[in-house]
């Protein structure tokens, strides 16, 4: 168990919240011109760190926002919180 | 309208806690972004929609809960048809905003007296130690694995919404977690 800090509720326990799989995965501009291997790529292929991950979560039980998340998934300690369409923190 | 029936909730007293079924109500859900939805809003509610995260305002007898940035909570005796025709021509008709009747699918239930979060702590992943002091606050969360809105009007005085198909299970233990209080 941990808490999620939710970038418009504040901090919430884990159990509110669903999560999204990795963050930042961009959706081909011409998804017809890709071949199957690509297309195969983008729709299953996940890093699936041990360690630092951008994961996108889902405030479910809450206000209902997607938002990304940096988490250690080796501890679960959450580096940063930040909304959809920012910009990840630098440090 | 609102002539369906409830679930079989009724009035229950325990120590330091009374339940009660507050039915039949209006309730409206109301999402939108735009400053002219915002003056809108406020104009026909006399509220200015809340702001700020997890808070409430209530005037007179009507009150808007903040559910997230663009998504509101509008319960109340007071709101009536001729309100809610004028919401759907000014905010929906308009694209404004949406204005959505939700009464049928919330089940509101009061739960006032000094045990009211001795309750709620036994089934609730929120924190309530500062919620339980605040007037006008607002929070979404979990009861016994069921999604609720939570309303503090005053001090120990909560209105507690649930989804009708949820309630009955819901009211049966709140009821179990206050006969061991
Ligand atoms: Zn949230």
């Amino acid at each position: 168990m941990f808490i999620i800090t939710c970038p418009f509720c504040g901090e919430r326990d884990q159990s509110e919240f669903s999560a999204g799989g990795e963050a930042h995965i961009i959706r081909p501009k011409q998804p017809t011109e890709l071949s199957d291997d690509e297309w195969a790529d983008f729709l299953f292929m996940r890093k699936n760190i041990k360690g630092v991950q951008f994961e996108r979560w889902n405030h479910a039980h809450g206000c209902r926002k997607w938002f990304n998340v940096i988490r250690d998934t080796s501890n679960d300690k959450i580096h940063a919180v930040y909304k959809m369409g920012e910009k990840p923190p630098s440090d | 309208m609102l002539n369906i029936n409830f679930p079989k909730i009724e009035k229950k007293d325990y120590p330091n806690l009374e339940l009660n079924l507050v039915e039949p109500i209006h309730k409206l859900n109301l999402r939108g972004k735009n400053r002219d939805f915002f003056t809108k809003a406020g104009r026909i509610l006399s509220i200015m929609l809340p702001t700020e995260p997890n808070t409430s305002a209530t005037i007179k007898s009507i009150s808007a809960l903040w559910l997230s940035p663009d998504e509101w909570m509008i319960y109340g005796k007071d709101i009536d048809k001729n309100l809610m025709l004028s919401l759907d021509s000014e905010i929906s008709k308009l694209n404004l905003g949406s204005v959505t009747d939700v009464s049928d699918q919330w089940v509101l239930i009061n739960m006032r007296g000094k045990n009211v979060f001795e309750v709620l702590s036994k089934g609730s992943p929120f924190d309530f130690n500062k919620f339980k002091d605040t007037k006008n606050v607002t929070v979404q969360t979990l009861l016994n694995h069921v999604d609720v809105i939570l309303h503090q009007n005053d001090t120990n005085n909560l209105d507690l919404f649930v989804r009708k198909s949820f309630s009955e299970h819901l009211w049966l233990w709140i009821n179990d977690s206050s006969r061991s209080l």
